[in-house]
Order: structure tokens, then sequence, then C-alpha cells
């Protein structure tokens, strides 16, 4: 007979038709109960959702044999694995994904109130059983899908500026994986939030809104270096809403809106969190999402994880390359700001800039942007350098892995969406330059 | 200790599995390793006292043996739409060679599987994939329930359905 791999059966194991368990108790009873929740582990584990004190999971704890009977969504081919209990994981990246996948699976199924993940069993696969029956064909096989790791690939060895990085990225997930929503986190380690550098498909970028770490399936992901993937609506786990939430629990002390709107979708039915990881740190999160329930299968995941690993090291090159030791020297010639004076207010508590009456941007960034129009003020200066603002004890950038760039960046693009007055522009590596088309009063308030 | 009353189930229940809905049945062997199939088809007697489930032999070669040598069976029947769902159990199953009755049976189950499925948003062409068989392949297993359990998915599942049994626990 022929023997299936687990990789090979990974359709069946995406919660499209239920799996079924069969437990036998100590005295040899049989039980059988459908299984919520069936998770890819590896090539020799599957992890099942553990949510009731019920029968099964008095039977595997006393007797750890189970068989469990899969259906392939599209050929309709039965497969059935002997499988071996090992153990229960209550916390971890298995924990979490699990848990936020569950809360789709949960919603869709309309269990929403009676679903909730204890715990992840773990069992090895001892054997898979391809049975006997009268299958459809199976559909073609996916392609195009190394294709389009490949171009992500070539576009990011292309890059020579963190802004372009991002963008090629984002350029993938939309010409090649047919995503139409997509958001580019970066990790704030100090603070332990996520702020958006870019995105796209959104009535508003958002460029500069924030989630905390383990907040959302996008928090959830950056905490637990796990891919987060949701099938279906949640309105189960309320992921949206905890994302909207989480940004106004950290409003600071000033009775003033300094939240830039999260740009997600109100009803995502599909989204997706890839955490980027490079040199065993974790930079940031990919997040695409989609209107449509099943939008991201098994094989996007494995996409999207390559790519972020792409991402990843290109993010550490751009932000770890060789910068100019030398202060920078000659000034560009900028043509004099004229006009009526725009009044920049900066606000010490949270280093939160106000250009009139917009909000610009808070913590690093803004004390980044406040350093920078305090000395175009007082000394004209409209050149600048990445390293003297390293050097800068009163940014508090952190020693290892500032992300001067990633903030630099978010500064960029909050100040070209503010609009033409006020814009920094990149001069060459690890330069920059402040262009100012109005003079500029400055406020220090309270 | 005296041979337990059978359950009772309600007429709704009755009427659910005679209906036509999912039905999965397993056993298991002398070294406590479960065996399982689903079955391609299902009835019940009007009282509830009487079940027949019909498995394909080649898919179930393991599980018809469990089941000649221990009498055991676990049977769940689950309306896919709204997941409820119940659990028979006995001790004394046995098999049979099918005839034409069953294969009127296996139909009519087909065609309310069918619709069934379909609510859940799979196309019929799955599950006459999924329910294709060969009657001379299939084999009737037959049991009197000994035990009941409400199999809803939810923090219920597993409790006795027999009021006269739910002291006993499960």
């Amino acid at each position: 007979m022929n023997k299936p791999t687990l990789g090979e059966i990974r359709p069946c194991l995406e919660g499209l038709i239920p799996a079924v368990i069969a437990t036998a108790a100590a005295d040899g009873t049989p039980n059988v109960a459908y299984i919520s929740q069936v998770c890819f582990v590896d090539e020799d584990h599957v992890a099942l959702s553990f949510q009731f004190f019920n029968k099964t999971r008095a039977n595997i704890l006393a007797n750890p044999h189970a068989s469990l009977l899969v259906l392939h969504p599209q050929t309709a081919q039965f497969f059935r694995l002997h499988i071996r209990y090992l153990r229960t994981e209550t916390q971890g990246p298995l924990f979490e994904s699990m848990k936020a996948q569950l809360a789709g699976i949960a919603s869709h199924t309309g269990m929403a109130n009676v679903f909730m993940l204890r715990g992840s069993d773990v069992y090895a696969v001892q054997e898979i059983e391809a049975l006997e029956g009268s299958p459809l064909p199976a559909p073609p096989p996916r392609c195009g899908m190394l294709n389009t790791v490949r171009r992500c690939s070539e576009r990011l060895s292309r890059c020579t500026s963190l802004d372009e990085v991002l963008n090629a990225t984002l350029a993938t997930l939309t010409d090649f994986m047919g995503v139409q929503h997509a958001m580019l986190l970066m990790l704030d380690p100090v603070n332990q939030r996520l702020y958006t550098v870019a995105s796209c498909g959104y009535a508003t970028s958002g460029v500069g809104s924030e989630i905390a770490v383990g907040h959302g399936v996008i928090g959830v992901a950056a905490r637990e270096r796990t891919p987060v993937r949701i099938q279906h609506m949640t309105t189960a786990y309320l992921y949206s809403s905890a994302i909207r939430s989480s940004l106004q629990a950290n409003t600071p002390d000033l009775a003033l809106d300094v939240d830039i709107p999260y740009p997600g979708l109100r009803e995502p039915h599909s989204q997706l969190a890839v955490p980027i990881v490079s040199a065993a740190r974790v930079l940031g999160v990919v997040f695409v999402e989609s209107p449509h329930d099943m939008q991201f299968g098994f094989e996007d995941e494995d996409m999207l994880v390559a790519i972020a690993g792409h991402l990843g090291a290109a993010i550490d090159l751009m932000q770890s390359a060789s910068e100019p030791q030398e202060t920078v020297a000659a000034e560009p010639s900028a043509p004099p700001a004229l006009g009526s004076a725009l009044q920049v207010r900066h606000y010490r508590a949270n280093d939160s800039i106000f250009i009139g009456d917009d909000y610009l941007i808070k913590g690093v960034a803004g004390a980044i942007f406040w350093k920078l129009v305090r000395n175009y003020t007082e000394q004209g200066r409209t050149a600048f350098s990445n390293r003297e603002l390293r050097l800068d004890p009163d940014l508090g950038l952190p020693d290892v892995t500032d992300n001067l760039e990633a903030r630099l960046l978010l500064l960029q693009r909050r100040l070209k969406e503010h609009g033409p007055l006020v814009r920094i522009e990149k001069t060459g590596r690890g330069r920059f330059q402040l262009m100012v088309q109005r003079p500029l009063e400055l406020q220090e308030a309270s | 200790m005296s041979a337990p009353p059978a359950p009772v189930l309600s007429a709704d229940l009755i009427a659910m599995v005679q209906r036509g809905v999912s039905t999965i049945v397993s056993s298991c062997d002398a070294a406590l390793r479960p065996s399982m199939m689903r079955a391609m088809g299902s009835s019940i007697t009007d009282d509830g006292r009487f079940a027949t489930v019909y498995l394909s032999r080649k898919q179930s070669r393991q599980l018809l043996q469990d089941i000649a040598a221990s009498g055991r069976v676990a049977v769940v029947f689950t309306h896919p739409a709204s997941n409820r769902a119940l659990q028979l159990k006995s001790l004394q199953a046995r098999t049979r060679n099918t005839d034409a009755t069953d294969q009127a049976v296996l139909a009519r189950y087909l065609v309310a599987m069918e619709t069934e499925i379909a609510e859940v948003g799979f196309p019929p062409v799955l599950t006459r994939a999924m329910l294709a068989h060969d009657i001379a392949d299939v084999v009737a297993v037959e049991f009197e329930p000994a035990e009941a359990f409400d199999q809803t998915p939810g923090p219920k599942a597993g409790a006795p359905l027999d009021a006269v049994r739910a002291g006993d626990g499960t």
C-alpha cells in the first residue's frame, strides 16, 4: 500500500474538513471524536487542539495510541494516521499559532463561544495509510511559488537602501502573490512595540501606527517568533479590535490624540503574519490580509517565511552597512525658506511632534526630528549624517540594533504624507538632508 | 453486576440518524490500538435500539478484525451543519454480508449526505467520491447500543444521554 509522507498530505491538515480521532480507554472501550484542528508540526509530528476535558483526553493520558482519519478536501481520498501522544504544550509558538487559528475555525463553524484552546497535544506520526477508494483527480500542483521567491530575492539583492528594500518586498507580494493588503512593521525592542513602516492596499498608509508585541496576529507572531495564519473571519478572538484597542493602551499623559490609525481591514477574513528574523533577532513582521476566506494556505505561509528571511537579511545589511566616519562638511545649497512661519511643537514627555495642528510622529523618530529642526533654526544646518545621530546621547538610541535607518525612513514617510513643506531626503549612504520651504517656529511644550 | 439498561434515545436524535448523517466507526485491538473508518452509510430502527453501519472491507480491514475479535464498537453520528452529534457504543457488534435492502439504504444515505455536506460548502461530487463503493466490498455491522453519549462539541461532549446511567460516569 502507498505510504504517503505527512508533507504530502498537508492539504488535509488545513481544517477545511474536520478530522476524526479514535482513542481507547484502558479497558479497551473505543471512543470517536471530531478534532477542530490538526496542525502540521514537522514530517514526523502533528499537534491536535485540546479544548475540553473529555473522553478523548482521559483516554490519551491513559493510553497514548490513537488513530486519526483525514480527508483530502479536493480529491476526497481518505488518509489514516496512526499516532502516539507525546505531550501537551500550553504556551510558545505552536500553542499560540494554533490558538489564533482556532479562533478563526471556531467562528467559521459557529462554535466561537465554546472553543478555547487549553493546549496543543503533540503526537508522533507512526504510520500514514492512503486508503483505497475512488478519489477525484488531484488539482494540478501550484506553480510559480519558487519563482516568486526568486523574483523577490533578485529584487532585494538590487536594493541599496531600506526604502527600496521595503518597496521591493511589497511589490513582490502584490505582483506575484496576489496580495492586495499588506503591511511591514519594524520592532522597537526597547518599548516592545511594532511600528508600521510601509503598507499597500489601504485607504491610509498607517505608516507610524503601532501595535504592542503580543497583541493581535501581528504582535503574537513577533512575540512567539512564529507565523500566525487565520483562514476565516475571527470574531472569537477579536484580533483586529485587539489591535485597535492596543493602540489606545499606551496613550501618553497628554490630552492629545497622537495615534496614527491602524490601517488594517475592518473585517478581515484571512490573515497571515510572519516574523522577520535575522541573526536570531526579531526585526519586525510581514503581514498580509484579505477580505475573503481561505486566501492564505500553507504554501503561502512557506513562501512568505522564505521571503521574510531574505527581507530580514536585507534589512540588517542596510542598517549595518558602513557609514562615512567624518562629519558632514559641505552644506549643499538649500533654497531659502520663505513665507509665513510653520509652527513646530515638541512635547518632551513622549517626544511627540506637531506641525501646526497636525500630529507628525513621536518617540525616537520625534526626538530625531526635533534635533534636526533645532540644528536648522539655530545653525542653519541642512545636511546630517546617521553617525552623528548615533553619537547623540540625547536621542537615547540603544547601542545595538538602533533601527536608525527604519526610524529615519518612518520620519521621511510621515513627512511626505504631511505635505511638501518639510522633507528629508537621502543624499548618500548614511547621509541625508533636511529640506524646508517655510521658516520654522519652534515651540517646546510640556 | 447486572447488565445495564439500554439507553433511551430521544425521538429527534433517532430522526437525525435516520435522515442520514456523517457516521464514523471505531474499535480497538487487544494491544489497545484504536481502529477507525468512516461508514458508507448507517441506519437505526425507530425505537433507537438497533443500529446498522456499513463499512468498506478494503478500507476497514483492521477495524473489521477488531470488531470480530472483541465485539466492541463506538460510532459517532454527526449532523455536519449543526455539529450536533451522538455517540453509541456496544460490546456485542457483529458483521454480516449486505443484500439488496442494504443497497437501498446506502443509496438513500448518499442522497441525504450530498445535501448535508453541500450545506457546509462542499459539492456533491466530493461526497460521491468520499462515499463511492462497490456493494460487494461493503459489510454491515449491527449492534444494539449499550451506551449513548451527547457528542456535540462543547463542555458537555461525552455526557451520557441515558438518565438511568448518568450516575455511572463516562
